[in-house]
């Protein structure tokens, strides 16, 4: 009952967000992250749910503007909440970056990674409240 | 060396793909030689593993720079160390002497007295845990679980809870710590990361007495959830931390399932699913996920029926909505409870059938299959018009099992026999395309065990008139071929047999399928329907005459099976009139062939009752015809064999060996759905070592195809899986796998099994079994 991983993708299929919570070689994981890309790509966003079966699990998708921000999680795990999560996170680095886009996210990959592990832990979500995320990060980031 | 931001901005920069393939050529080979460089100040070395974990996320090849990693890590700057670790995240391998210089590195920075650095050192080891970390690391776990600071604290249970999961031996540490950590659990981090805890306990099958005891505990802190007024930092929707919510509840889902029966803590889980239930608003996401869950709590602990009415009618409203999500959820979830509460289900009939017409097709499929398991005597004229209409519309792939399901429907619930055919005849008629032959050889059989001459003769009517209009709906013309070779006489009354003769000749001369195969069937159906007329037709010579040409003029054809049969049937043409009489009899109707739905328990046993009685031929076959269907009457079985002198051999008494001669232990229950059912038994047994045999039986009226079992076992026992019987079964088939196990003596046989197939959509569910009642 858990995350399997955690991806951004945007429109063109490019990688922005990666974080894989169980162990897989680079090729599976590359060869994965593109059949999402196919499948979340190819579905009707305004008729459809945002869930959909992947393999022997679900994914829990959500686009924001290019971007899509896609869970792969088991299929007993309680879809709605996944999809609340990625709201947050989202909202997370909203606040972060001011206004979050996608060039935030590739030039600063590292930061995103610290927000993802400050919410997220071994594929639970750990904290749920904005603001201690966002505590944490920004002070972690007067350090640099 | 550049800097990350202009390696970044060159890639995207680059107008075509070969542009880009050069800049990234040129920074990774940078990047190679600046390695090579011992000389290289840590700023500098941050740069270039920064750069490392950008080729990375662009798919390139990153393994020369492990090494360079590890050093980062082994700095005492926090910057470096977090780049470090986040770069030991993503491009470490199972390489052993990189993973001993990593154990080093967390080792040191879990006991370092920088609470940053046992932060990074958690996070690392939480994600990437191996069972080997887990083991040389976990002692510094266990005292972090235990330390002052709060945020070490939470990161530290969660990463417990992780690395029970890689070495189950490693759970008897952190249980004891589980009531204390709940005691005082603060912030909702802990709380979250308690729970993890809690629940890997307890799956990993540890102290179970224990962590039940925890349950009022829990109850109280959903209770106080609850109850809390407007929480800023965690409120989403109005719902005080939705994902505290679920998480509590899922906890307490996994301590009060199966035997639970501390009847207090049930009575006041119940008053809270209740309240929950009755008072959280059903509009956004947030408190919908809280509702869902409080659901799935409800049907898996046990609850009274009231309570699961409520249940029912939360999915309802869910079903109501206008959001996807929500929808989808609903139906999954109906799909499992139909079982359990057909009552409560059925009342939401309406608002499932309105899915049927929605925009997505996962929720139609979801509808369609609900729909057929609320399907009953009383609703059958409603719910068989409203899917009609949607067969109508329905995607291709969909028909085939639509008829099926439509055709076996009703058949078993029709108020009426002149109902059911009436419907049959009309959904052959508009998708008489898309019907298993199976599906269509049992609507013959509806016909052939009707008892009533005259409605036989206004189907037959029926069918001969539809099948006059349209030529292109292949089970309908088949169906109508059939019947005019057993029934034509009765409708000479009403229609002249010029018009059937040349009906025949029309479909066997004119008709084209899209599949191939079905033109040829219905040609040998359309010969065979040729000859039972002729017999028939002894008043109208030229019309004997036409139908012996329809046949002669198939004796060319290149299909060679029709050939065959078109000489055949030439010759018995030609035989005396009695010969005829006698062999083209009509034809006995066969047994009652049962597509079994929901009560296959009961069904199997018998199945095995009857082999054991008669070991013969057939049942070596593994076959299911019902006797009669192959046992010809005497008198055919004479005139066949005499007319192409192939004397039929008696079938012999073929000695079959008992297949059971151990005591058959009866089969356990482990999980059913609303397609298949699997249940367990021990087929031998010696100390430490024991052969189980599974079993999966379709309880649908599909077929249930790409069956795949997956069974993983507690780490102190050994298993192996031999492969499985089949990976496709009919209905009211089983396929069979054995399992067999081995481990400490006196150890208890728990399975998690895995399970996945293919009904109308594929269906995935995992569940645990440990109800064998006996150790190993």
């Amino acid at each position: 009952m858990a995350i399997q991983f955690l991806l951004a993708l945007n429109r063109q299929g490019k990688t922005r967000v990666s974080k894989w919570y169980v162990n897989a070689s680079d090729e599976e994981k590359w060869k994965t992250e593109s059949q999402v890309h196919k499948l979340i790509c190819s579905r009707d966003h305004k008729n459809q749910s945002n869930f959909v079966q992947f393999q022997s699990r679900k994914l829990v998708y959500k686009r924001y503007a290019g971007l899509f921000f896609c869970f792969c999680i088991d299929v007993q795990d309680n879809e709605l909440s996944y999809l609340e999560s990625i709201r947050l996170l989202v909202e997370v680095l909203d606040s972060y970056f001011n206004n979050v886009c996608e060039l935030d996210l590739v030039f600063n990959f590292y930061k995103v990674s610290e927000v993802i592990d400050e919410m997220f832990l071994s594929g639970e979500i750990e904290e749920t409240s904005k603001d201690v995320i966002l505590q944490r990060v920004q002070e972690t980031a007067k350090l640099d | 060396m550049g800097s990350l931001k202009s390696f970044i901005t060159s890639v995207r920069k680059a107008k075509t793909i070969a542009d880009e393939r050069a800049a990234i050529r040129k920074e990774s080979a940078a990047i190679r030689s600046s390695i090579r460089d011992t000389s290289i100040d840590e700023r500098s070395r941050r740069t270039l593993i920064a750069k490392l974990i950008y080729l990375y996320i662009l798919g390139e090849p990153t393994h020369f720079g492990q090494v360079e990693c590890l050093k980062l890590l082994a700095t005492q700057s926090f910057t470096s160390k977090r780049l470090g670790y986040l770069a030991t995240m993503l491009i470490l391998d199972e390489n052993q002497e990189v993973l001993t210089l990593l154990t080093n590195s967390l080792d040191n920075d879990l006991q370092h007295s920088n609470q940053l650095f046992v932060g990074l050192a958690l996070v690392t080891l939480g994600n990437i845990a191996s069972t080997e970390l887990a083991r040389d690391l976990y002692t510094n776990v266990s005292r972090l679980v235990q330390s002052s600071n709060p945020y070490i604290r939470k990161k530290a249970i969660m990463v417990a809870a992780k690395l029970i999961q890689k070495d189950p031996d490693l759970t008897e540490f952190f249980i004891e710590l589980v009531p204390s950590l709940l005691t005082s659990a603060k912030t909702h981090g802990e709380w979250l990361a308690s729970l993890a805890l809690v629940k890997s306990c307890y799956e990993l099958g540890a102290d179970r007495q224990l962590l039940r005891a925890q349950v009022p505990q829990l109850l109280t802190q959903l209770t106080s959830l609850r109850t809390t007024g407007f929480s800023p930092e965690y409120d989403v929707a109005g719902v005080p931390d939705p994902f505290l919510f679920v998480s509590l509840l899922q906890t307490l889902r996994v301590l009060m399932a199966d035997d639970y029966s501390d009847e207090k803590n049930i009575d006041r889980l119940t008053d809270l699913l209740t309240q929950i239930a009755s008072k959280v608003e059903t509009l956004k996401n947030a408190p919908n996920a809280v509702l869902y869950e409080v659901v799935k709590t409800i049907f898996e602990i046990q609850s009274d029926s009231s309570l699961k009415i409520l249940g029912v009618n939360v999915l309802g409203k869910f079903l109501g909505s206008k959001d996807n999500n929500s929808r989808y959820v609903a139906l999954n979830t109906l799909l499992t409870v139909v079982q359990h509460e057909p009552k409560a289900v059925q009342r939401h009939r309406a608002t499932v059938v309105a899915c049927l017409r929605d925009q997505d097709i996962s929720i139609r499929r979801r509808a369609l299959e609900l729909s057929f398991a609320i399907l009953d005597k009383n609703n059958i004229r409603v719910m068989i018009k409203e899917l009609i209409l949607f067969l109508h519309t329905a995607e291709t792939d969909l028909k085939p099992y639509l008829t099926g399901q439509l055709t076996l429907a009703i058949e078993r619930y029709s108020p009426s026999e002149r109902w059911e055919f009436e419907t049959l005849i009309s959904i052959l008629s508009v998708s008489g395309n898309f019907f298993e032959f199976d599906i269509v050889s049992s609507i013959l059989g509806i016909i052939m065990r009707c008892s009533d001459g005259e409605l036989v003769r206004w189907v037959t009517q029926q069918l001969f008139e539809e099948s006059l209009k349209t030529q292109d709906q292949f089970a309908l013309n088949l169906i109508c071929c059939w019947c005019l070779g057993e029934y034509g006489e009765s409708i000479f009354g009403s229609v002249s047999p010029e018009k059937i003769v040349s009906l025949l000749q029309t479909l066997l001369v004119e008709s084209h399928y899209e599949d191939k195969s079905n033109t040829e069937q219905l040609v040998k159906y359309g010969l065979m329907a040729s000859l039972k007329l002729s017999v028939k037709l002894q008043q109208y010579p030229q019309l004997v005459e036409s139908l012996r040409q329809l046949i002669a003029s198939k004796a060319n054809d290149i299909n060679l099976e029709i050939q065959i049969r078109a000489i055949e049937y030439g010759e018995i043409f030609v035989q005396p009139l009695d010969v005829k009489k006698g062999l083209l009899e009509k034809m006995p109707a066969p047994a009652f062939k049962s597509h079994k739905g929901a009560s296959l328990s009961t069904a199997v046993p018998q199945k095995k009752a009857v082999a054991k009685q008669e070991p013969d031929l057939l049942d070596l076959l593994g076959d299911d015809i019902p006797q009669e269907a192959v046992k010809p009457s005497t008198e055919t079985l004479d005139l066949i064999s005499g007319l192409f002198s192939a004397p039929i051999a008696p079938i012999a008494p073929v000695a079959v060996s008992e297949p059971d001669v151990e005591p058959v232990v009866e089969y356990t229950d482990a999980f059913h759905d609303s397609n298949v059912h699997v249940s367990f038994r021990i087929k031998s047994s010696e100390p430490g070592h024991a052969v189980l045999e599974s079993r999966i039986t379709n309880t649908s009226i599909g077929v249930v195809s790409q069956i795949s079992m997956l069974v993983a076992v507690t780490k102190s026992l050994k298993l192996q899986l031999l492969p499985m019987t089949g990976t496709s079964i009919g209905p009211g088939d089983s396929v069979y796998q054995q399992l067999s196990v081995s481990g400490k003596q006196g150890a208890k046989i728990k399975l998690r099994v895995k399970l996945s197939y293919e009904n109308v959509a594929p269906v995935e569910t995992q569940f645990d079994f440990a109800g064998l009642g006996q150790t190993l």
